[in-house]
């Protein structure tokens, strides 16, 4: 390799290079095949392959990921296994199964009514994941549909402009209590209460990201083949956002989860018969000193679950950005 | 070292970490710089003549090394270089660059006199008030009208021409050796290109720096080159005076170069291209670089890396087809009397 | 070849382009006038800021112009027109754009890019014409039918340009706006770009109004230049024709700054400047003058008297 490296090895030209290898029928002119030229080496593109590769690459997103698998499962299936009700009673007067601390029996503990926390937790986790999932993504498709119509169209940005310069004024959670404090307590109240006004910060923000892609070179170009606004949309600019959708989605998954505990505390939005953890954190507040675990499992499974859905969220969007792909 | 060489490279690697796996952006090239003379480098994208020149103003990007070979410049040896601080003595003060745009080298919140002046109180250790009248007089020579009055101006207030202008007055504020010029016209109209190409030639006159000017256009270096040298993908492949290189080109991607240049094409005639795409770095190069697009290629061009062949004590080229057993191969008719053919394409207008 | 026997494919009168207004407006094309004969490259040359971009958009309807027409086939397509006819003209007038990595969807595979503009008019009756119409415009512009689920960035810069071009053409367009197509390629790839253009035009009769900034590549390319400057357009005349005889120094400037690949010819080469000041204006006003039959000037009449005289 040294050898070849040295390029104090100049020959003179019309001298026969030595060379062990290389013989006189070398010297032929080979014809040059055209279309060799034009092949791709790289094995082919997949962008969601991709998405996935580089993904599943880092281990702490597999660790999340489990975690909230497991959460999730525990969330989905644990309750009707335990048959966990808000209020049951029925050991209310078993004194031995009151204010248990966390044991082999009791994983968790017990409560002042002798409920195992444990299954409190779970019933109570699937009711705050449930209106996270949900809210999110009502959030999300009327954010993004609506916000990008208002990102291309000149008439809709100036009312939706009106609109959005009202709603946003108002601190959304003012507006959150309002409206369940006139439509009453209850899941799909809340989610409706939830959702009401969120979207339009997400469309918004949609607004802004379509306008920044519609001047870009491949729209102009689009629209000289003569592609309808509608499918620029679809097959343009949406694929492009991919990655800015996915990090909406994973803020607004935990703010909504936290918005229910924080409703919750103060005694609004689920009905009385509904277990969740922003409840059982309300209920179990007073014990902070006396049976600290009371109050601090569930704290503990609300972090958990928004820091998984969190991370998670943003490692999606990241990978979704092809810029990471190389 | 030889005392009319300013700068000399002995079999310089220069590689990559990408992904885990290193890249060989140069590969063996050696290569003498002249006192006081203007050396083109000419090659496309990728072709590695960026990363050779950053490789003697220890430019490289964090992820790159001198995995090979040395560079001398006047008896320092700048492959040993390894901190900032003794890059500082030479970088911009022995040698300075100028890039393809000039906003690289400017700064757009302070005005075009302060960041000149700058320079030359750091570097020609003036006051502010002496600096400010080099300042001006830099302007004046570089072409600037109205010195005096831009002296106060902001950078977006100058023309991508006149900026250009500047970058090249601050590079001989600090009174360089050697001026690299990394595509310093691309970016400009051809007129202007025309117009700076004709200032870096009057400047060098004056204050005898070395030159070399890096250019993805063969045309281009006709005027000012005194020696050209041909990059394909990391290699030198051939190198020679400028005459030698226009009038009598040995290497088959020099010839395809100069026929593909739009200057030449008759009317009606079909313009010479080459077909297919300069190699990836990612894939291991086996016998000649250009080979798969040689329309001239021999077996022995996929099978071994040609050495170079020496056609003058100035002229070396590093093809097969120099081998005593190659065939012998005519250049492509257009360029086969180029002069004559220029000759009679510039009489017509 | 006498030009009022050629059929006009597109007229251009009186074009004037606008950006912002009040105090803030900005006359971006002024007083353009000519006309693009079928079959023919036209080329419309000049520096960044001269407006020619602006002309080419102009014509594919993405910018508004203020005053003029646009003339296409004999209809008029700028200002007011129903969209059914806009979308009509917009199949007829393709374009090429200057930057191939900008100008693709990333994020949709060639089958699709190529086949856009097929859907959006349905010039297919099944999926399998759709499927060998696009295999023929890859081959015909140089590359695979094998890479029709890739996607852009899996090529390379000359390569995406001719995705570019296949999409462009596949629509069968009168005529095409190609806005300096090679500027943003490397050099050995330039001519690749050049001779699929001239082979579209020989095989298929295709028109094109070919964007530059640079005369050397459209010399070989064009069968006639119009040298625009500050939006005003200051010479028109046949390729060759403008070459031997430039009359306006801005060309003749323009002409000095080609660089020469011949190094005897070029050291030895004076680069001529152009003085926009050198016009006296003030009394008698310019227009747009035809010198010789073909060859047009942007002068006032002295200017006119002088240039007929050093022509013969």
């Amino acid at each position: 390799m040294q050898e070849s490296l040295n390029q104090a090895k100049v020959f003179e030209m019309g001298t026969v290079v030595p060379a062990n290898n290389i013989t006189e029928d070398d010297f032929t002119v080979v014809s040059l095949n055209g279309k060799e030229n034009e092949k791709i080496d790289t094995p082919k593109y997949s962008y969601w392959g991709s998405v996935a590769k580089k993904f599943l690459f880092s281990k702490i997103t597999i660790f999340m990921l489990i975690l909230m698998l497991v959460i999730l499962l525990m969330s989905f299936i644990q309750p009707f296994f335990s048959g966990y009700s808000l209020s049951n009673v029925g050991n209310i007067n078993d004194f031995k199964a009151r204010y248990n601390w966390p044991s082999a029996k009791y994983w968790f503990g017990t409560d002042a009514n002798g409920n195992s926390l444990f299954d409190a937790i779970w019933a109570g986790a699937r009711t705050s994941i449930s209106i996270g999932v949900i809210a999110s993504l009502i959030t999300e498709i009327i954010g993004v549909i609506i916000g990008s119509i208002w990102g291309v169209s000149k008439k809709v940005d100036r009312i939706m402009l009106e609109i959005y310069n009202v709603i946003s004024n108002v601190p959304s959670l003012l507006i959150i209590i309002v409206l369940s404090y006139s439509f009453g307590n209850g899941f799909w109240n809340l989610i409706f209460a939830m959702t009401c006004t969120s979207w339009i910060g997400t469309a918004y923000f949609m607004r802004v990201q379509v306008m920044i892609m519609r001047e870009r070179e491949y729209n102009v170009a689009s629209k000289t083949l003569g592609t309808p606004m509608r499918r620029i949309i679809i097959r343009n600019i949406l694929p492009y956002l991919t990655s800015v959708i996915v990090t909406d989605i994973s803020m607004a998954l935990p703010s909504f989860i936290s918005y229910e505990v924080f409703l919750s505390f103060l005694g609004v939005g689920l009905s009385q018969n509904v277990p969740s953890l922003g409840r059982l954190i309300s209920q179990y507040s007073p014990y902070m000193t006396t049976y600290p675990y009371l109050f601090w499992l569930p704290v503990l499974v609300l972090a958990l679950i928004t820091i998984s859905l969190y991370i998670i969220g943003q490692r999606l969007a990241d990978a979704s950005d092809p810029r990471t792909h190389m | 070292m030889n005392d009319e060489n300013i700068l000399e490279v002995k079999n310089l690697n220069v590689s990559f970490r990408v992904r885990g796996s290193e890249i060989e952006a140069i590969h063996d090239i050696s290569l003498n710089l002249k006192k006081h003379e203007t050396l083109a480098i000419v090659g496309e994208s990728g072709s590695g003549k960026s990363v050779l020149t950053k490789a003697f103003t220890g430019m490289l990007e964090q992820n790159g090394r001198i995995s090979h070979g040395t560079i001398d410049y006047k008896g320092t040896r700048l492959s040993d270089l390894r901190v900032n601080k003794q890059w500082d003595k030479i970088r911009g003060k022995e040698i300075a660059t100028i890039f393809q745009d000039p906003m690289t080298s400017l700064d757009p919140i302070h005005t075009i006199g302060s960041q000149i002046s700058e320079v030359v109180v750091k570097h020609q250790k003036k006051t502010k008030k002496e600096a400010k009248k080099i300042a001006i007089d830099l302007m004046e020579k570089t072409g600037i009208p109205n010195a005096v009055k831009r002296y106060n101006e902001y950078p977006f207030e100058y023309s991508g021409g006149m900026r250009q202008r500047i970058v090249i007055a601050i590079a001989l504020a600090c009174r360089p050796e050697v001026l690299i010029c990394d595509e310093p016209t691309t970016a400009l109209d051809v007129t202007i290109q025309a117009q700076i190409l004709d200032l870096i030639k009057e400047l060098q006159e004056e204050y005898k720096f070395t030159i070399i000017f890096i250019t993805h256009d063969l045309g281009v270096v006709a005027s000012i080159a005194d020696r050209i040298a041909v990059m394909y993908s990391g290699r030198i492949i051939e190198i020679g005076t400028c005459e030698e290189i226009f009038y009598d080109s040995r290497h088959p991607y020099t010839w395809n170069l100069l026929s593909s240049l739009p200057q030449l094409a008759r009317k009606g005639e079909e313009l010479k291209s080459i077909p297919g795409t300069p190699p990836s770095l990612y894939k291991k190069i086996v016998g000649d670089a250009f080979a798969p697009r040689n329309q001239y290629a021999m077996s022995v061009d996929f099978k071994a890396e040609p050495p170079m062949f020496k056609v003058t004590d100035t002229h070396y080229a590093k093809t097969w087809l120099l081998d005593k057993r190659a065939p012998k191969i005519q250049k492509p008719e257009v360029i086969q009397n180029l002069h004559q053919h220029m000759l009679e394409m510039t009489a017509e207008n | 070849m006498n030009n009022s026997d050629r059929e006009t494919l597109l007229s251009i009168k009186d074009l004037e382009i606008t950006f912002g207004s009040g105090n803030s407006k900005f006359v971006a094309v002024q007083d353009v006038n000519f006309d693009i004969f079928k079959g023919e490259i036209f080329s419309l040359v000049g520096e960044s800021g001269s407006g020619k971009t602006t002309i080419g958009r102009a014509v594919l309807g993405i910018n508004p112009t203020s005053n003029g027409q646009i003339i296409f086939e004999g209809k008029q397509i700028n200002g007011k027109i129903s969209s059914k006819e806009k979308f009509e003209t917009e199949r007829k007038i393709q374009m090429i754009f200057q930057d191939p990595s900008a100008s693709l969807n990333e994020r949709a595979t060639i089958d699709y890019i190529i086949s856009e503009g097929l859907y959006n008019y349905k010039l297919f009756k099944s999926e399998e014409e759709r499927v060998n119409k696009v295999k023929e415009m890859l081959e015909a512009v140089g590359l695979l039918p094998e890479q029709l689920y890739r996607y852009p960035h899996e090529f390379s810069g000359g390569q995406r340009q001719r995705i570019g071009i296949a999409r462009a053409l596949i629509m069968n367009p009168d005529l095409v706006v190609a806005d300096e197509p090679i500027s943003a390629l490397d050099m050995s790839i330039r001519a690749q770009v050049l001779n699929l253009l001239k082979k579209f035009q020989r095989e298929q009769g295709i028109t094109f109004l070919f964007v530059a900034h640079d005369l050397s590549v459209v010399r070989y390319i064009s069968d006639r230049i119009a040298v625009i400057r500050a939006g005003r357009i200051l010479e028109l005349a046949e390729t060759e024709e403008l070459f031997k005889n430039p009359i306006h120094p801005y060309t003749k400037s323009l002409l000095s700054a080609i660089p020469i690949p011949d190094p005897r010819i070029a050291k030895s080469r004076k680069n001529i400047v152009y003085d926009p000041s050198i016009h006296d204006y003030s009394t008698k006003k310019p227009k747009f003058i035809e010198i010789k039959p073909g060859h047009f000037v942007y002068c006032n009449e002295t200017e006119a008297e002088e240039y007929k005289r050093d022509l013969k």
